[in-house]
């Protein structure tokens, strides 16, 4: 049994490498994801402080609605613009109509209402394009398809997928973009101002209301991505939601407002999971993905409650 | 005009501290029992009991479960649902282990493992707080659920993955299984609903309950007021899971049947959640309010439109609903954040000036 | 060294109520926050039955001695003796339990209870009816809830708050809010109250009301009282002695005259061109 547990599992990544390559490289894809789905987390909650558990459902929205179009007829590239489109209307609506009358609330308030906003899209989009998995357009967009396979000289070969190259790359350029954006722009200028002080932001005039938008909008988009590379890899469902949900222990390493905190923590999680399941899930019968990441997280926030990038919080009264 | 409480006086502390102090309440809870315990039984048909009334109840006393931990001790759990898989379970391997104690001790008794557990799980909630305990809770609920799957122990190897309640009898009437009467189960739900919910209320009025409201309110001046906080909220997740348990438990004994582990998954725990937050966080009658409200929506949505000659579709009805608790959820939380229980006091403060409007 | 010195003196500078027994010593206390030193070797000593003023400029360190005194921070160095006994590191609670009360700077009521209900709270370590006796209510329960309420109402007809007594505290003005404070630190019966700034943003009325009580309670239960403030006309009427403290130090101590005629307080005060 022990040796099961302490000894076994490296032995095996020693003597089968192009196995664990293959496991890594599993990991490193999906933690890939998780940090995009993180990403759009932590882009609102710099902005506002609102904690947006519709992230995952806003994924899911953006990859139906794009599927969706492309369904009725819309060629692909079009149905990406009118994607998007529809992204910034949501954004707009989701400022207008939740957050704007919920300034000011207790955080817990605004968790409920994006709650209650994740509800409504689900029903939403099931209502208009139909609660079965669909098929992402990867090939009609122009997404690589095929894998290549390196070989290890007589070791075996591990085998890249395209598409998570793409993923990859992707994530990398989305995540530069996003960093001079915030770093070299008047308005993400004004969005660091507005995460460090509301009030502070408003009185030197700088407006609320777009600011919200915007980060909405530009989480719609990294949502967006995130559908499009996600639904590729499996299909466009409402089970992504279910997934969705590890960004939250990825969010708690990484803390709630760090860019490269949701990129480390994706990739901590998406690594800890692959290598959990393959190589000791199997001793209590497998599966433990579903719950893995939390208990990770958990461990890590009875150290280090605040997160990797997080600063350490002195209490006061 | 009638619901005025102008003339009753109190002359004594015991008088000021009971559940309802005025007398017009007093005599809307005795005809709300009454309705309950004899008019419904006289008059509904087995559709109604058991479509409608029972799971109210469960629903409501698992909502009393949640609003216990996160209304008034304030800690947010979003894995109610798996605590009441734990309650269903338990109970369904203490009535397999003791098929001759009475199920309802059983049921009572599966509670006490939700409360073992939801313990456990509460334990990081000294050290965090808010969201992050949010994830503590999801752990709970993803790697209970795994548990229901991956234990066939749980589910006495049966086949199908899925626990089937046995018959069982209770002084000579069938309670659970397929045979049991739905009127036999009203009974059994609605008394065990109403004497946890009395219970709790009497805790919460007393020493335990404001403990639990000054961590919520403001958690470090209770600790600085003597408030042992580890204790103080681990006894709240306990009773809260206890309840839950048991809420979980009546759920597959006496009213579905026979429960799979996606029964007790995180959609039972959201729905939930939601028929607190409707309801209203820190009320109980609002617990019964939010789960009426939630439980009876959809059917509604269902046999309206059918009796007005318009067909729609199930899965639409099932769309609308979740539309609709969405937008109502984000509409409460702007409105009036306090949810049903609020508008209920508005309502009687109005009552108490009418027919004038101030 | 030096700071052993001044605990030494302290005594002698303390005439008018030197003969009291100390009901808490704080010897050589320091106390930082990674690099940030919020207080540097403080000693000084509450007397029984005194109250005892904590004055100084803004970020002195004053609120986080009364963290200290209530166990909220640790300091990384010196002792606390309470009534003789040196303190060993411990939890607000178990301050609470051991009888220090306390109020805050920044009101901390329980906002969703109601008057009675945060005035009740103060008595929960004194109730000890176990879980299954409040679940039955009935009994025993009640019978010591109602023994509490009729405490509690003392209270509240000392500080003449009875109007609203089941009113939220949230909807309270902060007068009042600050009174109900005052109120729920009574209910715990403490052997020494901490009032952080108990007058601040209050009217020349309310703070007249509010010196009163203070000293009511001092005078008429026997409370032995720390206190924070910024108003010194008040400070210097109400109090026995003062401490004062610049930049995390001791400055000063003594009776309220003698502080303030202290030139290190006036330049603390004032500033000086260093």
């Amino acid at each position: 049994m022990l040796y099961d547990i302490f000894i076994d599992p490296f032995v095996q990544m020693v003597t089968m490498p192009d196995f664990f390559l293959q496991v890594l490289w599993e990991g490193f894809v999906t933690g890939i994801l998780y940090a995009l789905i993180a990403l759009g987390f932590v882009l609102i909650f710099k902005a506002s402080g609102v904690f947006n558990f519709a992230q995952g459902i806003m994924v899911v929205f953006a990859g139906l609605t794009l599927v969706g179009l492309h369904e009725h007829g819309i060629p692909a590239y079009l149905a990406l613009l009118l994607t998007i489109v529809v992204m910034g209307i949501l954004a707009y609506g989701i400022e207008r109509v939740v957050m704007r009358p919920l300034v000011n609330q207790p955080d817990i308030i605004l968790l409920m209402a994006t709650i209650g906003l994740t509800y409504f899209l689900v029903g939403f989009g099931e209502f208009v394009f139909g609660g079965e998995p669909k098929q992402m357009i990867a090939e009609q967009l122009g997404l690589p398809t095929g894998s290549t396979a390196f070989e290890m000289g007589e070791r075996g070969l591990v085998i890249l997928q395209h598409i998570d190259i793409a993923a990859a790359l992707i994530a990398i350029i989305m995540v530069t973009a996003l960093a001079i954006f915030f770093n070299k722009t008047r308005i993400g200028r004004a969005l660091r101002a507005v995460a460090d002080d509301h009030q502070a932001a408003l009185s030197v005039g700088i407006s609320l209301n777009q600011i919200w938008a915007i980060v909405w909008f530009a989480a719609g988009l990294v949502a967006l991505a995130t559908g499009i590379m996600w639904g590729a890899r499996s299909d466009v469902s409402f089970a992504l939601e279910i997934v969705a949900f590890k960004a939250l222990p990825v969010l708690i390493l990484g803390g709630f407002t760090s860019i490269p905190g949701a990129i480390i923590g994706g990739l901590i999680i998406g690594f800890g999971e692959k290598i959990g399941e393959i190589y000791w899930g199997g001793l209590v019968g497998g599966g433990i993905e579903s719950w893995l990441a939390y208990i990770i997280a958990l461990i890590f926030l009875l150290f280090r409650p605040q997160g990797l990038f997080g600063e350490k919080i002195i209490e006061r009264v | 005009m009638f619901y005025r409480e102008a003339g009753q006086f109190k002359t004594s502390y015991e008088a000021d501290q009971s559940l309802f102090p005025i007398r017009q309440d007093r005599i809307g809870i005795a005809v709300l029992l009454l309705i309950a315990f004899v008019l419904i039984p006289l008059t509904a048909n087995d559709f109604f009991l058991t479509s409608i009334m029972i799971p109210f109840l469960v629903f409501s006393l698992a909502a009393i479960g949640l609003n216990v931990l996160t209304g008034f001790a304030g800690q947010l759990s979003l894995g109610s649902g798996a605590f009441m898989g734990v309650g269903a379970y338990a109970a369904y391997k203490l009535t397999s282990i003791f098929p001759d104690v009475n199920v309802i001790f059983l049921v009572l008794v599966s509670g006490f493992f939700s409360a073992a557990i939801g313990a456990v799980f509460g334990l990081p909630s000294l050290r965090i707080k808010g969201l992050y305990l949010a994830v503590t809770t999801l752990a709970a609920q993803f790697f209970l659920e795994w548990c229901f799957i991956r234990i066939p122990w749980l589910y006495n190897y049966n086949a199908s993955g899925a626990i089937e309640i046995p018959k069982r009898d209770m002084f000579g009437i069938t309670v659970s299984g397929a045979e049991a009467t739905p009127l036999a189960r009203y009974f059994v739900v609605l008394a065990i609903t109403v004497v946890i919910a009395l219970l709790v209320a009497n805790v919460l009025r007393g020493r335990i309950g404001r403990s639990w409201m000054m961590i919520r309110d403001m958690d470090i001046a209770a600790e600085l007021m003597g408030i042992r906080p580890l204790q103080t909220k681990l006894l709240a997740f306990g009773v809260s899971s206890y309840i839950c348990g048991v809420a979980g438990a009546m759920m597959v004994f006496f009213w579905l049947n026979a429960a799979e582990p996606s029964s007790y998954s995180i959609t039972l725990s959201f729905q939930i959640l939601f028929m607190v937050i409707l309801g209203g966080l820190g009320s109980l009658g609002g617990s019964f309010m939010g789960a009426a409200f939630i439980w009876i929506l959809p059917v509604f949505l269902k046999f309206i439109p059918g009796t007005l000659g318009i067909d729609i579709p199930a899965e639409t009805v099932e769309h609308l609903t979740f539309m609709i608790v969405g937008a109502l959820i984000i509409f409460f939380l702007i409105v009036e954040p306090h949810g049903f229980a609020r508008l209920w006091q508005i309502g009687k403060q109005k009552l108490r000036v009418w027919p004038f409007p101030y | 060294m030096n700071a052993i010195m001044t605990s030494e003196e302290m005594p002698q500078v303390a005439a008018p109520t030197a003969e009291r027994e100390d009901l808490l010593r704080v010897d050589n206390v320091s106390l930082s926050f990674g690099g940030v030193k919020a207080i540097t070797d403080i000693s000084f000593d509450i007397k029984k039955g005194e109250i005892r003023a904590i004055i100084g400029p803004n970020g002195a360190g004053k609120t986080s001695m009364l963290n200290v005194i209530n166990g909220f921070y640790h300091p990384q160095v010196g002792t606390i003796t309470w009534q003789g006994q040196v303190r060993r590191k411990m939890k607000p609670y178990e301050a609470a339990s051991q009888g220090i009360a306390r109020t805050f700077q920044n009101v901390a009521l329980f906002r969703g209870m109601t008057t009675l209900d945060n005035i009740m709270s103060g008595r929960s370590l004194k109730m000890r009816k176990n879980f299954f006796w409040q679940m039955m209510w009935y009994g025993p329960a009640r019978e010591e809830e109602i023994e509490h309420r009729k405490k509690v109402e003392e209270i509240i007809d000392f500080l003449e708050i009875q109007a609203i007594r089941k009113t939220p505290v949230g909807r309270l003005p902060y007068g009042l809010q600050k009174r109900v404070e005052l109120g729920r630190a009574l209910a715990m019966e403490p052997d020494l109250l901490l009032l952080d700034e108990p007058m601040a943003g209050m009217n020349l009325e309310e703070k007249a009301d509010m010196s009163r009580f203070i000293l009511d309670v001092n005078q008429e239960f026997g409370t032995t009282i720390a206190l924070i403030e910024h108003d010194m006309g008040v400070v210097m009427d109400l109090s026995d002695r003062v401490v004062v403290l610049d930049y995390g130090k001791k400055i000063a101590d003594g009776p309220p005259e003698e502080v303030q005629a202290s030139q290190a307080v006036i330049d603390a005060y004032l500033g000086v061109s260093h």
